[in-house]
């Protein structure tokens, strides 16, 4: 430093030291003084301290999408999607955005609490050393295997620890169910592939629909949330960027017209659960006629002797516009099939799922360098091998053990009580297991009947990683790093876990000797030493620091990972879907979907979702039933009129909302709404309807969450159902039809 | 009524045929400009205060039906309805910019302004805005956050033109094209959304306005807006 500093300049430059120490671990570059803004006299309108950009990690969904949080004064401002990251190239969706509402939400708990009495909400805080010896007594005193996890699809790197510290106690793995996942398909469409491709583990594929010249979507809501919906929004802009004549033939068979069927150049509104059967119906046409580009491949098999007539008839599409779609399909060099989540919540998920891949077999599609169906690739190293959700029949193992009294200790990384169908009885078997741990960061739905909550902290607060699956054309792990300081005595439940195996044997400490989950990360990191990337790493240093900058690792160039050869799919027929409920006492079939912004219902407590308009609707802020005009007129039903849908299992009341885009036979209802307990924004606003399902089960061994039939009752009563539709503009309030916004 | 001046013309073209109705764009623009909730009842009431919302319009009848959206904001016209009837000159046509800005701390909320505009595109502040702590920490400090009494519209993220000229000016250089991405852009998973300075010959925005696809909303009143739309839905299979 000079010795001509004057007194200003040093004010200026302690200034700089301070907020370079507040932004650690990111660049200033010192050599700029005209981005420097001293704190001694700020010109006008000029704020102190350097904005910088955190890579890292979003939350909101298991996709893994990259983002940077804009950082300044130790407060997040804004994410913003990773412009370098494989999956979401800069983008993010509605939830992606609304993050800063999670972290900076009114009713997260501060620090953590226990209750005497499950339910009655008073709570006392409790230091952190005495909740996790609390913890640690418990789980030693447990009989064998009487611990147990239940959660989300949570990232990795705690998933990693969970089961490291389960297996040390001599535990069953951890029950990882996620309502979106089971909503997407996850696991019946990784064993479909497998299946189809030969392949022994199971792969969950991306598609690339950015590629094809036809594009037939069955029941793939892929531009609301299927899987990974930006990465998929981004290949749809593709598809469409492409000149008129070649832009991408877009068909979406749904029962619904849902906000991805809304944009497709046609509509087929296919009979619930037949989606699988008109699959085969094409396939059977395209073989018939001599159009099929893998005559003999294995797969065209499955496509012999096929019943057109009798599809149609169950379907409810005509024959000859079955030939019309079959030939349209088979004209085009690059015909593409999507197997989508709305299959898998049928009892016929999985050979419904088959039929559509071998469809795309039968195309010449499946395999080889050309296909559009990008499996994940091998990851960099065994130790980052993403397991798959668990599946609903691992739910209810779970809850089967805790009625009978083997569980002692439950932890819950999720929200079960709200999201498995009240038919599943998981809050009596809850009441059973004599201690449970929430680690919610809100007092939720299951949190309200838990012993000991350990809020964790939120995901723009967290260390962590999280393998992207499927990742597309090249491996990925994302990287997770803390945006700014927990706002509260929060602790990452990875770091509750280390703590807790310090505590509980010489099994777990050998087994999990990390002092916290920093040090975990670098010794996992550590394994992608050499690796490519854009980034040097040629030693752990490098890696760790290349690995938080760049928001993860993944290698530079595409290589893309797609099937070699079609095996037969052995024998499958697509049965035709079983419906729980008698048709005569409950005629429609209730359609559940994720909400757009809400998604199953995570996104409730952030008013900015709330607010946001569905896409089909213009609705927000509460639960509606969507009917088709028709149906509503014979039953004597209006817009914002009050309903009772009952099903077998359960009644719930939503507003009516005529949809012109519905099958006449099936009534359909958003996820997201019907809180008790998930602070202010959520809380007693519209009902959930994963409440009324029926836990029938997939022959894939999954929840067939849309094979639940209702009846409608009326109530008399009226409630205006928010939405902007009819309802635009400061002076024009509620004079319904003047302007058709 | 301001003519078309020399200099900066900004103009957002947006593709139809991308447009998915994610929502990314609305809930972007509320993190990005500080837009309030206001929740369900003032919904009910018209009062919605979103700067941008897709609109959904319904096309043939079941089964052969579909949707078509239009995500409409402050269209920024050149010859814009709200300028001549504000009594205080808070909505004004800004020359370097070349679009129509309001003045926050002029505006007295007579609502003449949002009466006038044939777009719906403002949104006036019935009650100040309420962010319970720490909510207000979300709060992009680069935005004014309005209060009750004043009208508000899309400024077509009038602070990242700024901050993008600043930079630019900072580098001695001129202003590129993509220097200044607003928020509902840079979400945008498909990309439908694009801005740039029409002035500048070199941007990608010269190429979409020429489409023959390209129409303005409402074109036939005049107001000669500064949002293109490309019309979608051209499809090679019959």
């Amino acid at each position: 430093m000079s010795e001509r500093i004057s007194r200003r300049q040093f004010i200026a430059l302690s200034g700089l030291t301070g907020t370079a120490m507040a932004v650690s671990g990111c660049t200033i570059n010192l050599q700029e003084p005209t981005h420097l803004e001293p704190y001694v006299v700020p010109p006008e309108e000029a704020l102190p301290g350097q904005k910088v950009m955190y890579a890292s990690t979003c939350g909101q969904c298991p996709a893994g999408c990259g983002i940077l949080v804009r950082v300044s004064n130790g407060r997040a401002l804004k994410i913003e999607g990773n412009p370098l990251h494989p999956l979401n190239r800069g983008k993010t969706c509605a939830r992606g955005q609304a993050g800063l509402q999670v972290l900076y939400n009114p009713d997260r708990l501060r620090n953590a609490v226990r209750q005497d009495q499950r339910g009655a909400k008073n709570y006392r805080p409790l230091y952190w050393d005495a909740a996790l010896s609390l913890l640690a007594d418990r789980v030693k005193a447990a009989q064998p295997g009487g611990v147990a996890f239940y959660g989300n699809l949570i990232p990795d790197a705690l998933a990693t620890i969970v089961t490291s510290f389960l297996q040390a106690i001599g535990g069953q793995p951890p029950v990882l169910y996620d309502t979106l996942a089971a909503m997407d398909g996850r696991r019946t469409l990784a064993s479909a592939t497998a299946a189809l491709l030969g392949s022994s583990t199971p792969n969950l594929p991306l598609f690339d629909i950015g590629q094809a010249d036809i594009l037939y979507s069955f029941g793939a809501n892929f531009n609301e949330t299927w899987i990974s919906p930006v990465a998929y929004g981004r290949a749809y802009g593709q598809m469409r960027s492409r000149p008129l004549g070649t832009r991408g033939y877009f068909v979406q068979f749904e029962p619904r017209l849902s906000a991805t069927a809304a944009v497709a150049d046609k509509w087929v509104p296919v009979a619930p659960g037949t989606e699988g059967l008109v699959a085969l119906a094409l396939g059977g046409i395209i073989r018939e006629l001599g159009l099929a580009r893998a005559k003999d491949s294995p797969a065209a098999a499955l496509f012999r002797a096929v019943d057109v007539r009798g599809i149609a008839a169950a379907s409810g599409v005509a024959v000859e516009k079955l030939e019309e779609l079959a030939r349209a399909f088979a004209r085009f060099p690059r015909p593409l099939a999507l197997p989508g989540g709305g299959l898998a919540g049928h009892t016929n998920a999985a050979p419904a799922m088959t039929a559509v891949m071998t469809l795309n077999a039968l195309m010449g599609q499946a395999a080889g360098p050309e296909s559009p169906i990008l499996l994940t690739p091998a990851p960099p190293d065994p130790a980052f091998a993403s397991a798959l959700p668990s599946s609903f029949a691992d739910v209810k193992a779970l809850i089967d053990r805790m009625s009978s009294g083997a569980i002692d200790v439950l932890f819950v990384a999720g929200n079960p009580i709200y999201d498995l169908p009240v038919a599943t009885k998981f809050a009596e078997a809850m009441a059973r297991v004599p201690f449970v741990v929430s680690f919610s960061y809100i007092v939720d739905e299951t949190a309200v009947y838990a012993d000991l909550v350990l809020p964790n902290n939120t995901y723009l607060e967290s260390w962590g990683y999280q393998v992207v699956t499927p990742a597309g054309a090249r491996p990925c792990i994302s990287s997770q790093q803390p945006v700014v300081t927990p706002l509260y005595d929060t602790r990452q439940t990875s770091d509750v876990f280390l703590d807790l195996a310090q505590r509980v044997s010489d099994a777990t400490r050998k087994a999990l000797p990390w002092p916290n989950t920093v040090a975990f990360m670098q010794e996992q990191m550590a394994k992608l030493v050499g690796k490519d990337a854009s980034y040097s790493t040629k030693t752990a240093a490098a890696v760790w620091a290349g690995f938080r900058q760049y928001g993860g690792w993944w290698p530079q160039d595409e290589a893309r990972t797609q099937a070699r050869q079609v095996a037969a799919p052995a024998g499958v027929m697509v049965p035709r879907p079983k419906l729980e409920g008698d048709p005569a006492q409950y005629p429609f079939v209730l359609y559940p979907y994720p909400s757009t912004l809400l998604g199953d219902g995570r996104g409730a407590d952030q008013p900015w979702l709330q607010e946001g308009p569905d896409p089909i609707t213009t609705a927000s802020w509460g639960t509606w039933v969507e009917i088709n005009p028709e149906t509503a007129k014979e039953l004597g039903l209006a817009r914002d009129e009050v309903v009772k849908v009952i099903s077998p299992h359960g009644q719930i009341e939503v507003i009516v909302y005529t949809h012109p885009g519905i099958r006449p036979d099936v009534i359909a209802i958003p996820l997201g709404q019907g809180h008790s307990n998930y602070g202010r924004y959520a809380n007693r606003r519209g009902a959930n309807v994963l409440g009324i399902l029926a836990p029938a089960v997939t022959d894939a061994g999954d929840l067939a969450w849309a094979a639940t039939r209702v009846r409608i009752e009326k109530t008399g009563r009226q409630q205006t159902l928010p939405r902007i539709e009819n309802n635009v503009g400061v002076d024009f309030a509620n004079q319904a039809g003047k302007f058709p916004g | 009524m301001a003519e078309a001046k020399q200099g900066n013309r900004w103009t957002m073209v947006i593709d139809l045929d991308k447009c998915t109705a994610c929502q990314a764009c609305v809930i972007a623009c509320h993190a990005e400009n500080n837009v309030p909730t206001v929740g369900p009842e003032q919904i009910n009431m018209g009062r919605a205060q979103h700067w941008l919302r897709i609109e959904r319009y319904w096309q043939g009848e079941y089964p052969d039906l579909r949707a078509r959206y239009i995500p409409v904001l402050c269209q920024q016209c050149q010859h814009a309805p709200c300028e001549p009837v504000c009594p205080v000159f808070a909505s004004m046509h800004s020359d370097a910019e070349n679009i129509n800005v309001q003045v926050y701390n002029r505006c007295v909320g007579t609502r003449y302004c949002g009466n006038n505009c044939p777009y719906l595109a403002r949104v006036f502040n019935w009650f100040d805005p309420y962010f319970p702590e720490p909510l207000n920490e979300q709060l992009n400090p680069d935005v004014t956050v309005r209060y009750r009494g004043v009208m508000e519209k899309c400024t077509f993220c009038i602070q990242r033109i700024h901050a993008g000229a600043d930079r630019a000016a900072l580098e001695g250089r001129p202003l590129r094209d993509g220097d200044v991405v607003p928020a509902c852009a840079q979400v945008c998973p498909t990309d439908a959304i694009v801005l740039g300075n029409l002035a500048d010959e070199h941007s990608r925005i010269h190429e979409f306005v020429k489409s023959k696809r390209a129409f303005a909303l409402l074109e036939d009143l005049g107001t000669e807006p500064a949002v293109i739309y490309l019309k979608g839905g051209e499809s090679h299979v019959s």
